[in-house]
């Protein structure tokens, strides 16, 4: 039977391989072959069908699920099987794996954290036209119904997308309308990006293909891993992730924007900062500018965010973002 | 300004939590609140139903699609024109319980508002609470898993949260009612064994501490002998455990029946 296979090597981007046009990842073909001999082997059978067939009867009811919900389901309807919820979660990727479908399809609902803001409307089957520049500073939410924004009909006049890691500077940009001076879009997850903000920007990557996808995060390991996740997609979603990658460009915090920045916004980096950056370099799907830039976070032991550019004015983020964009100064 | 924009600005002076409390100082001096000082905060409210307003310019039409979650705005004194055909508000703790029920279209059934403020409510959601309750007059019941958390956040919007004590009269709402779930619905609804989780000494800890909070003598002391036993117990469970029975358990029968006790013996059998 075919598992996912979790070792530590797998664990990282490093065993991805990459195509031609830089804007797929496939993870490495790592199943293993269990032994039905070995109990513990045997359990772990029985449970991923035993999520299938509880799947299976709230999907025929035409509902969705939490995954919590979906545990105390299974606790008591399997009391031997399942004890915990992180068993559940990984029989569950087991599931995906096995069928090679997503957690949506099994009608696991996903919540979402997303917004979007900028020279987009969006129209949801059946309903107005939404304009996500009328929004205001909370944005228009991303639902966590794949289904849903599969059918969403998006039009732009944008010329260029970009990704916010943080939602106080998503705030900032959406309530200082930005993008009547420049054409942007504006989408943030809120830190780590979910599935449905993912899949929404890789729909819009389809959709409108001339428009390059840029980053707006702090300078920090953290900051270029979430650009590495909306790129690459992560491991922790398991064999799912690989569908909704984009091809995002790094425009800022970068190293030449250091001078910038006055010398008390900087702070050192902590343990996790250089655990993660070290995580990052092993990776061998990391692009060469990218890892210089990386390589230079590290040797500095510093790091910044993005609000130190306020230093020079509340309004200097917009000009800032204009700058580098008509400057093409994004890798 | 956010917190964290004045934060990086003074950096070379101090750390945020200095910051946050210099705010809170001047905010006491001058007799104001937060957003008299033009400090605002990130949103994470979610609001959906029998409701419709204005923030901005902008209209918020929740009452043409009453299953779609909505955000809460940020500049929560700029919403006006505030219409609803509402006959209560429902607050619930977790964003999963607001899906739950978007899923099973409670709304729909049910002519009523529901907010959620993702875990512990921030600032907008809170000042937006107390807005639809100054402007709506309807009465307002909580839903809350049953442990120290969830009682911590049922307090957080009662009587609001020590941090912001200087500017609780903006924030608390008092209409609050503690809806569920109780310590004694487990029995009630028929909960399997399995459900009950053990309290951890975290847990218990926490419940200690929420039991010396003096609105627990005064204001609630009812709400204080369901703690005492879920403590006396040593027992927890979420709202999750009620979908062993089927998954729209709660929206078809849990809250129906609640909210039918509430209106029939007002005041008697919910805590209020």
């Amino acid at each position: 039977m075919g598992k996912i296979n979790r070792k530590s090597s797998n664990r990282r981007v490093s065993q991805g391989l990459l195509t031609e046009d830089d804007t797929w990842i496939f993870l490495s073909r790592s199943f293993c072959k269990r032994s039905l001999m070995r109990a513990n082997a045997a359990k772990a059978f029985i449970r991923v069908w035993k999520v299938m067939e509880m799947c299976f009867k709230i999907l025929l009811q035409e509902k969705r699920v939490t995954q919590r919900e979906l545990f105390y389901k299974l606790l008591c309807v399997s009391p031997d099987c399942f004890s915990s919820q992180l068993q559940v979660n990984r029989t569950i990727q087991d599931v995906v794996s096995l069928l090679r479908c997503s957690r949506f399809s099994l009608g696991i609902m996903a919540s979402s954290r997303g917004i979007v803001a900028g020279r987009l409307l969006v129209q949801e089957p059946d309903k107005e036209m939404v304009d996500c520049s009328e929004c205001g500073s909370s944005g228009y939410a991303i639902s966590g119904d794949l289904n849903l924004l599969d059918r969403l009909v998006m039009k732009t006049d944008a010329r260029y997308i970009i990704i916010v890691e943080k939602h106080a500077i998503f705030q900032r940009l959406a309530e200082d309308r930005v993008f009547n001076h420049i054409p942007i879009i504006l989408i943030t997850a809120r830190g780590y990006p979910d599935i449905a903000t993912r899949f929404l920007l890789h729909r819009m990557s389809r959709t409108f293909p001339e428009l390059p996808i840029m980053a707006l995060v702090d300078w920090n390991p953290a900051g270029l891993a979430i650009l590495c996740t909306f790129k690459f997609g992560s491991i922790g979603m398991g064999l799912e992730a690989y569908r909704y990658a984009c091809n995002v460009k790094w425009l800022g915090l970068r190293g030449d924007d250091l001078q910038l920045i006055p010398e008390e916004s900087f702070v050192s980096l902590k343990p996790r900062d250089l655990q993660i950056a070290k995580s990052l370099m092993s990776s061998e799907t990391l692009q060469e500018k990218h890892r210089e830039e990386l390589a230079l976070m590290v040797q500095s032991g510093k790091r910044a965010e993005i609000e130190a550019l306020y230093f020079h004015g509340y309004d200097y983020l917009g000009k800032y973002i204009a700058k580098k964009i008509v400057q093409a100064n994004y890798i | 300004m956010g917190l964290r924009e004045i934060y990086i600005t003074c950096t070379h002076l101090c750390f945020q939590t200095v910051v946050d409390r210099a705010i809170s100082d001047i905010c006491i001096l001058l007799q104001c609140s937060r957003h008299n000082l033009n400090v605002v905060s990130v949103g994470k409210g979610l609001v959906m139903g029998w409701l419709q307003f204005l923030e901005a310019g902008r209209k918020f039409d929740c009452i043409s699609s009453p299953t779609t979650a909505y955000t809460i705005p940020v500049h929560v004194e700029e919403v006006k024109d505030i219409v609803s055909v509402a006959k209560y508000i429902l607050i619930v703790e977790k964003e999963s319980v607001f899906q739950r029920l978007a899923n099973d279209k409670f709304c729909n059934a049910n002519r009523c508002i529901v907010i959620t403020g993702r875990g512990y409510p921030d600032i907008p959601t809170r000042r937006f609470l107390r807005l639809l309750v100054e402007k709506l007059c309807l009465p307002v019941y909580c839903l809350v898993d049953c442990d120290p958390y969830g009682f911590d956040i049922l307090t957080t919007y009662r009587f609001g949260s020590m941090q912001m004590a200087y500017d609780a009269k903006n924030l608390r709402v008092p209409e609050v009612q503690w809806l569920g779930v109780f310590p004694s619905d487990f029995e009630k609804y028929d909960l399997p064994q399995q459900c009950l989780l053990p309290l951890t000494s975290e847990d218990k800890r926490r419940t200690e501490t929420l039991l010396l909070r003096c609105y627990l003598q005064k204001e609630v002391p009812e709400w204080r002998l369901e703690l005492e036993l879920m403590l006396q117990k040593g027992v927890k469970f979420e709202i999750e455990a009620f979908s062993v029975h089927t998954l729209s358990f709660l929206s078809d029968q849990y809250l129906p029946s609640k909210i039918q006790e509430v209106e029939v013996l007002p005041g008697n059998k919910i805590k209020s």
